[in-house]
């Protein structure tokens, strides 16, 4: 794995500890899996999965996930039967950073919802009642977002083919925008992000995320909470998408972003010479070394 | 899909009789575990059970879980009874671990006599040590495969 000259000079010095940063990059990420517990039991799968001889790790903030240490969990019954669902860890933090909102709310949108990890995390988290609203713009990924729902049991469901930006100004009680990026964060899966890598391209994204975190937001009932994530360490698709929310919008107020038992880090206070509201230090970065990730980014707004 | 407004749309009317009067009939699912659910209709007889609140939208490519074909008679999805295996209370046939392997990878099987005891012909719901795997069709002592194609796996650990 090459990596470009620019992303090391973004990147390193925002980090800890540059060589264990640029190491993990080029390492494997270890497998785990959610327990999609309309279906299961954290406890039904363990037990299964002993049986099988596979070693299962708990993981720390969220008794749900399961770190695999065999590769094969997805040619098991469970992966068959819908009983577990195959994610990476840091994808299953958004529905978890709003766990006790969604518990309550009757109306969800989950507005960048394709392939559906987080829609069916959503909707195990809202008991399978309510009303969640799965929407994508992309066509072809609809089709892999109906078949994990279908796969997840989840009957509480509506997709939604359209660009967000032009969907009816409902009111939802709690939303999730899992906006698309530059995914640097998912380089330990995925060798061909730095292939298509440029701050071109970076730029090009945090102009699309700050038009839709705007209308997210505007999408909230008064109370209504947000969540605002992506998989990427760039500032311009982080930070900068949340000054933009602010400076737009000054009643959004950022509330902590935090995990017992998962180690998060400070975001960026500032970039390419701008300086960030204080209140921005409240979202979360996560880098990929300090807990054997992806990189991940998320934010927690309220109305 | 065809819906209009906040309410399910359901016809020709006595469909949601019919696909419920079946469910609770052959599998012993009860109405009340659909109380917080709509029914909606798509082309092709295609049954979804969904949210009761469904807003006005445009662009609405599926609504809930496809349940159920009607075309005269109701044929069960294995979406349905793969989700609410837990609740299924009859016309429950336990697989071997071989059966389970053929099923799962699409295959029909012939389950043991005592498998099938009491089962009349028709669907039945395929389970696995507990776990339900779907939707088959006894027919003559056979178990025929209902599952869709792109369900199925040549599974490794059962
Ligand atoms: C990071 S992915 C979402 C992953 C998904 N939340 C999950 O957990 O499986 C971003 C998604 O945003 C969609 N997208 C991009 N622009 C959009 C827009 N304007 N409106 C709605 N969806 C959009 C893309 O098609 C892509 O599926």
């Amino acid at each position: 794995m090459r990596i470009p000259d620019r992303f090391r000079e973004r990147y390193c010095s925002l980090v800890d500890d540059e060589e264990a940063f640029l190491s993990c990059l080029g390492e494997l990420l270890p497998k785990s899996f959610r327990v999609n517990t309309i279906k299961s039991s954290a406890d039904e799968v363990m037990r299964r999965f002993e049986g099988y001889g596979m070693g299962l790790k708990r993981v720390p903030w969220y008794g749900d996930a399961f770190i695999c240490d065999n590769p094969e969990a997805g040619f098991s019954l469970e992966h068959f039967t819908g009983a577990i669902y195959i994610q990476e860890l840091v994808s299953m933090l958004p529905p978890l950073l709003v766990r006790e909102e969604l518990g309550k709310s009757r109306f969800v949108l989950d507005g960048c919802a394709a392939p559906g990890s987080k829609s069916t995390q959503i909707a195990a988290m809202m008991g399978n009642k309510g009303t969640l609203i799965a929407n994508d713009v992309s066509y072809s990924r609809i089709r892999a977002l109906k078949f994990n729902l279908e796969k997840a049991g989840v009957l509480n469901t509506v997709i939604t083919n359209r660009d967000l930006n032009a969907f009816q100004n409902l009111k939802f009680e709690t939303i999730l925008l899992d906006a698309p990026c530059s995914s640097e964060g998912t380089i330990r899966k995925n060798y061909d992000v730095f292939d298509a890598w440029s701050e071109g391209g970076i730029r090009q994204f945090s102009n699309v995320q700050k038009q839709l975190i705007l209308k997210a937001f505007d999408m909230l009932m008064p109370e209504g909470t947000l969540v605002y994530s992506t998989c990427t360490f760039a500032p311009e698709e982080n930070e900068e998408v949340l000054q933009h929310l602010i400076d737009n919008r000054p009643e959004a107020r950022l509330e902590k972003a935090s995990f017992d038992g998962l180690r998060t880090s400070e975001t960026v206070g500032s970039w390419n010479g701008t300086e960030f509201s204080g209140e921005i230090r409240n979202a979360a970065r996560i880098w990929p070394h300090h807990n054997d990730t992806g990189g991940f980014f998320l934010a927690k707004v309220r109305k | 899909m065809r819906r209009r407004g906040t309410s399910e749309v359901i016809s020709p009317p006595g469909t949601k009789e019919k696909v419920f009067g079946y469910l609770e009939e052959r599998f012993g699912l009860e109405r009340s575990l659909f109380d917080d659910y709509g029914l909606y209709m798509a082309s092709k007889g295609r049954v979804y059970l969904g949210p009761r609140r469904v807003p006005d939208l445009p662009k609405i490519a599926t609504i809930g879980l496809l349940i159920a074909r009607v075309h005269g008679t109701v044929k069960p999805s294995t979406n349905l009874l793969q989700a609410l295996g837990k609740r299924v209370s009859r016309n429950i046939v336990n697989a071997t671990r071989e059966q389970a392997l053929a099923y799962a990878r699409g295959g029909d099987f012939k389950p043991d006599s005592a498998a099938v005891d009491g089962i009349g012909d028709g669907y039945v719901l395929v389970r696995f040590e507990g776990a339900s795997l779907g939707c088959g069709l006894l027919q003559k002592g056979m178990v025929k495969n209902m599952l869709p194609k792109a369900k199925r796996l040549e599974l490794r650990y059962i």
